[in-house]
């Protein structure tokens, strides 16, 4: 990606975890084993995105701003509700529940799409706004990040 | 700088959208009621007593409250907008609406004009007070959406037929129901419908469809054009309707275009949504674009019948259409709302939404719903079936409420019980 604007790359990044989301659906629809390799997929494609956010992202932000109870923390907090249901899902294909799959799927859609129109509406625009002199720079180094 | 949308203790408690949530079902069923003992000859009439009863029943006690209730959780997360002091506000507009319809529907039963004036006062009052506050926090959000644009319209809408409602009621209150009477009423009803409901429904699509059902966006051309372009349209038929009838029918042809086009463009949208999910809220989807856009034809068919079949309009559209969608999103955002607010609070082994509701009773409902509003369709031609329709459409909102409360009820007992309190989430990671 040679995008140099913080807010198209993360909300780009949105997307794309969507349609991991979709394809997951689609397979566990058919069979819950055989989604179990895009459930890790997409579990994988959110967690990459969450540190860029918390590692990269929230961090400058914060420095620049000094807002550090902020409108981040509050993110954070829903990250960790996202990744605590996305635990679940691979629990649940191991014991090959269907109902609670889709339970878990749609509750974590719901949190998800709320939690990005938040980001997406609020957060990288202001984001954006104060960090458009390093913006290039950040986002080289989201596009280099070793998850951990 | 302005952070309000996404601190914490901004959202606005689950008490204030829920409060709305559970009443609505219950003037539904109020409304159910009265439809068992009315005759079939008096309500095809619509400006008979029994009809704008009923009618208000749904519109406001249904309608009405999903749509504010609605709205105050959706402005902070929609538009990150915060309407100041939600609390109180939200509470104050709840009481005034709630005793104000009560008011309404018995002051017109009895045509007792104290009832009258108190109804306008109280539903004046409520209307406005939420109405305005939602107003000033919108217009302080600088990145205006489509689906921003489309609630500030609608709430535009609602602001003037609350007015015109004002007055209609004071023409009962005070027996001085002139030509202007039904010239205004005609304005409020169908501004009602088209611009309040319809175009706050095709603004929150926008942005819902391809967000939760990962469905193919909208066209620029509809984000852009399509709100200002049906604004104009009512606003035209508005002066046509006053001051040259013959030449209404241009302008509803021309509003009924963009609502057929929402319909089949919804459709189209389900169809081609990556999502494999086929829950009631889809149904609850396709059902509404269905009676969309039968009744957008049958409004057009009615000019040429000496408005005979405007009755039966108004139960495709109100019915058909906009109250399938306030219900379908019912069942996503009260359960949702029971998840989140629990989940914040540290309760982590709570049940998903899909498991807050029985899904047999909430396809009950569904089917209950749907046989209901065929049958008020039909009963126009044959009289007997209005009956079995009206208790269907009772039972099915009896079974609204029931389901709302189950989700309501998982709250209060996790928040009683305290089955874990385990804060490891929130840990830094």
């Amino acid at each position: 990606m040679t995008l140099s604007n913080i807010k198209e790359y993360l909300t780009n990044d949105h997307r794309r975890c969507d349609d991991v989301f979709a394809q997951m659906e689609e397979k566990a629809h058919n069979s819950l084993s055989d989604a179990k390799e895009l459930t890790q997929e997409f579990i994988a494609d959110m967690e990459r995105h969450f540190q860029r956010e918390e590692r990269i992202v929230f961090p400058e932000f914060e420095a620049k701003t000094g807002m550090v109870n902020g409108p981040t923390e509050m993110m954070r907090q829903e990250h960790a509700q996202m990744r605590n249901l996305m635990q679940q899902f691979l629990e649940a294909i191991e014991n090959d529940d269907k109902d609670k799959f889709f339970g878990l799927s749609e509750t974590l859609m719901i949190l998800l799409q709320q939690h990005n129109m938040k980001e997406e509406q609020m957060l990288y625009t202001i984001v954006q706004q104060h960090l458009s002199a390093e913006a290039g720079h950040i986002v080289e180094k989201m596009n280099s990040l070793i998850v951990e | 700088m302005d952070f309000n949308g996404l601190s914490i203790d901004q959202a606005p408690p689950i008490s204030a959208p829920v409060r709305f949530f559970v009443t609505a079902p219950i003037f539904g069923i109020i409304a159910g009621i009265f439809l068992l003992f009315s005759d079939s000859a008096t309500l095809m009439s619509r400006y008979s007593i029994d009809a704008i009863v009923i009618t208000h029943l749904i519109t406001i006690g249904l309608f009405g409250f999903i749509m504010l209730g609605a709205l105050t959780q959706m402005l902070p997360v929609l538009a990150s907008a915060n309407v100041p002091k939600i609390k109180r506000v939200a509470l104050f507009s709840y009481l005034a609406l709630f005793f104000g319809l009560l008011s309404m529907a018995a002051g017109l039963e009895l045509s007792n004009s104290v009832l009258l004036w108190s109804a306008s006062a109280l539903l004046g009052a409520g209307f406005l007070v939420l109405i305005v506050s939602m107003l000033y926090a919108l217009k302080g959000v600088k990145h205006f959406t489509a689906s921003i644009k489309g609630m500030f319209t609608s709430l535009i809408f609602a602001f003037m037929i609350v007015l015109m409602g004002i007055y209609l009621l004071y023409g009962y209150a005070e027996d001085d129901v002139t030509q202007l009477h039904y010239i205004v009423a005609n304005i409020h009803s169908v501004w009602a419908v088209f611009g309040f409901a319809g175009i706050l429904i095709i603004g929150v699509a926008f942005q819902v469809l391809p967000m939760f059902y990962v469905a193919p966006r909208f066209k620029q051309f509809c984000k852009k054009r399509v709100v200002i372009l049906i604004s104009i349209g009512l606003f035209i038929w508005m002066l046509l309707s006053i001051y040259a009838e013959q030449y209404a029918l241009y302008a509803k042809l021309w509003i009924t275009t963009f609502f057929w086009a929402f319909a089949t463009t919804v459709w189209i949208k389900f169809n081609k949504r990556k999502r494999p999910i086929s829950d009631l809220t889809v149904w609850y989807w396709r059902s509404a674009s269905i009676f969309l856009t039968l009744g957008s034809f049958l409004w057009i068919y009615d000019e040429f019948f000496k408005h005979e079949y405007i009755v039966m309009v108004g139960i495709l559209i109100g019915g058909g259409f906009i109250l399938s969608i306030m219900l379908g999103m019912l069942y996503k955002i009260v359960p949702f709302l029971v998840w989140f607010h629990l989940n914040a609070l540290g309760y982590m082994t709570i049940p998903t939404i899909n498991e807050m509701i029985d899904k047999r009773f909430a396809r009950a409902q569904f089917i209950l719903f749907i046989v209901a509003l065929i049958g008020f369709v039909f009963s126009f031609y044959l009289p007997q079936i209005l009956t079995p329709s009206a208790l269907f459409f009772t039972v099915s909102m009896i079974l609204l409420e029931y389901n709302m409360l189950g989700a309501v009820r998982i709250y209060r007992r996790t928040k009683k019980t305290k089955p874990d309190f385990d804060m490891s989430a929130f840990s830094t990671n």
